[in-house]
């Protein structure tokens, strides 16, 4: 009994402090948010009081009306999802054999490798995106190259800073080092045996990848998945800095609503609907991940 | 440079603290303030000054609404500072302690924001108006006098992709609310839609909404024509000079008028030393010391013992300091209730998402 105790006291104490983390800054601010989008917003920002003078509860669904009844709001909403899961999908394209590089290289050089995978994030991430606006100005080599080219195909010139171009590249690029460390987590522990036995068994290069390793690496690419997707949805540095009159995300939309129209309601209502989309994004994720992993079962039975 | 605080101070940067003995808290716009001022204040009060920066009068706001405390000295613009005063967010100023109150001219006194002053002094200005590369602006022969150089289409044929307009709703409202001949503050829904329709046509010729970065843009002549601020266009001259630029970046005042910005020196009403808040206000109303502003960043300046501190070339430029005529139909921006707010969100939703 004592040592059963024991147990759910250390258990506790393990588990404690990130749960209590959860409680304090996700599950209550989300609450404070959820209350929010049915309140209404102060004449001067902020909110109007919970209950009105004449003692009454104010709580509408007016902000929730009014995401329904402008199309526009989905439109951009939409839009930023599918940015969001291009950016992942280009980002897994890139990442994946950079992983599979870094995972298969020697011990010593797989350290600097992944140190080199980590090494922007020792610059702040707005000053890497402003280094992007000069990458992509129209004076620099990039541009000029390009447009060099479209000149030589007799198109008119292009601007590539100020895209949706731009947008995604940079979003790529700021996110990859997160597509490229869980898909490494998961790579670098695969054992070699299990391609021998393929190889001894008469499966090709291909086959072997195909069959063993990708099916193995599916949770890593799940997590990377979810850890891209999910802040590329939100964002709004990027598109600010380096889109163009079109480029305006979900992420901005969100931050308009507590700045200039300082309307809380409706930023919540915003918010929620990303929140909701990412976790049922992310649960889909897991879902497919825990079906994935029972193949990876089977590869390894196998 | 303005995007990249409001970015870092969402982010979450932690607010310094408020409890020091001695010590100024100025919640100020990003260098609003000369250093050399500064440093002169702090040997006079032999006090430290410590500043905090906002990019914007919404941040500011959201920042106050959210809670945040411990700021002695805010610098809004009028209607922001009105929204303040509605709050209960500032404390009353003893006017008896700021002799130096008589520089301001009264043109700036007594304003619709706070009849009377009673919680607030003016401190420097700015006209959000056209500025240009003159090298290209010549070259290409485009009229730059009217805000028909950023909204007519064809005019913008021959700027296509080399304009950028702020990427505020209430500053370009106002700006096709001006060349459609209305006042910045009309509120009348159909004048709204017709001045979306205005920015909806234009918008494709533009490079981009930025408020962030044109200064830059306009300084390695990337963009050769912005919607801006008169003090960063001001700036982006300095930094082509300093770069050895053959262009100038040059203001221009639309014919049909423009928004004003007056910042006035308010104090919080959870200042912790709000006696070094009125030492300070009467300090910045010296003349020497209000002219130093404007000779670093080339503001606009409320105060007429200053002028004769300020540089030539800036006092004598009318874009910075207009004439009678100019000055009477430039406006200053009015706050909006929340059902406008809530429209021009909309309208400015879909001039967002328009293709």
């Amino acid at each position: 009994m004592a040592q059963q105790a024991g147990d759910r006291k250390s258990r506790w104490l393990v588990s404690g402090p990130p749960l209590l983390y959860l409680i304090f800054f996700f599950a209550l601010p989300t609450l404070i948010m959820v209350l929010a989008s049915f309140r209404s917003p102060g004449e001067f920002g902020g909110l109007t009081p919970l209950v009105g003078e004449d003692g009454v509860l104010d709580l509408n669904l007016e902000s929730y009306a009014r995401f329904f009844a402008e199309s526009v709001y989905a439109e951009i909403f939409l839009k930023s999802v599918v940015i969001a899961l291009v950016t992942t999908l280009i980002c897994l394209l890139l990442a994946y054999p950079l992983a599979l590089v870094i995972a298969r290289s020697a011990k010593r050089r797989r350290d600097l490798l992944l140190l080199l995978v980590i090494l922007p994030f020792w610059s702040n991430f707005l000053i890497r995106v402003y280094a992007w606006m000069i990458i992509l100005g129209p004076q620099a080599a990039l541009a000029r190259g390009v447009n060099w080219l479209l000149a030589l195909a007799g198109a008119e010139p292009v601007s590539l800073l100020f895209s949706p171009f731009a947008v995604l590249v940079c979003l790529v690029y700021v996110h990859l080092p997160f597509m490229v460390l869980p898909l490494y987590a998961n790579l670098e522990k695969h054992d070699q045996a299990l391609l021998d036995a393929a190889q001894d068994l008469g499966a090709n290069g291909w086959q072997r990848f195909w069959r063993v390793t990708f099916p193995l690496s599916l949770p890593g690419v799940y997590a990377g998945a979810a850890l891209v997707f999910i802040p590329a949805l939100g964002i709004f540095a990027i598109p600010d800095i380096l889109g163009g009159p079109n480029d305006s995300l979900i992420g901005n939309l969100i931050k308009q609503q507590f700045l200039e129209t300082r309307d809380w309601p409706f930023g919540s209502v915003l918010s929620i609907v990303l929140t909701v989309a990412a976790l049922g994004l992310a649960g889909l994720a897991a879902w497919v991940g825990r079906a994935g992993g029972g193949s990876g079962e089977a590869a390894r039975r196998a | 440079m303005k995007r990249l605080l409001i970015t870092l101070l969402l982010a979450g940067l932690p607010l310094i603290s408020a409890a020091a003995a001695d010590k100024l808290h100025l919640y100020n716009w990003n260098n609003y303030i000369a250093p050399e001022t500064v440093k002169r204040f702090e040997e006079s009060c032999k006090c430290q000054v410590v500043q905090t920066y906002y990019s914007d009068n919404e941040e500011l706001l959201a920042k106050l609404a959210a809670g945040a405390k411990g700021y002695d000295l805010l610098v809004p613009t009028g209607n922001a500072m009105q929204t303040l005063i509605k709050q209960g967010a500032l404390k009353a100023i003893d006017k008896a302690q700021l002799p130096n109150l008589k520089n301001i001219g009264p043109a700036y006194m007594n304003t619709q924001f706070d009849p009377g002053n009673q919680y607030s002094v003016p401190y420097a200005m700015s006209i959000t108006l056209i500025g240009y590369n003159d090298e290209k602006i010549k070259e290409l022969g485009v009229p730059v006098d009217s805000w028909a150089t950023i909204f007519d289409p064809k005019i913008l044929e021959k700027l296509k992709k080399r304009v950028t307009v702020l990427d505020s709703s209430n500053e370009l409202f106002a700006a096709a609310l001006k060349y459609l001949g209305y006042s910045a503050n009309d509120v009348d829904e159909a004048h709204w839609k017709q001045a979306a329709d205005v920015i909806k046509k234009a918008k494709p010729y533009w490079a981009a909404f930025n408020a962030s970065s044109y200064i830059k843009e306009l300084t390695v002549g990337n963009i050769w024509l912005v919607h801006g601020y008169s003090n960063d266009i001001f700036q982006a001259n300095l930094d082509a000079q300093a770069a050895g630029r053959k262009f100038k970046v040059l203001h221009s005042l639309p014919k049909e008028g423009a928004v004003l910005a007056l910042d006035n020196m308010v104090i919080h009403k959870s200042a912790p030393r709000p006696d070094l808040a009125l030492k300070f206000m009467n300090f910045m109303l010296e003349g020497k010391n209000a002219a130093e502003l404007t000779n670093l960043i080339g503001s606009g300046n409320p105060n007429a013992d200053a002028m004769q501190y300020i540089k030539r070339d800036i006092a004598q430029n009318k874009a910075v300091f207009p004439d009678q005529a100019a000055q009477a139909k430039l406006e200053q921006l009015q706050d909006l209730n929340v059902k406008q707010r809530r429209l021009r969100n909309k309208l400015w939703t879909e001039i967002k998402a328009a293709r």
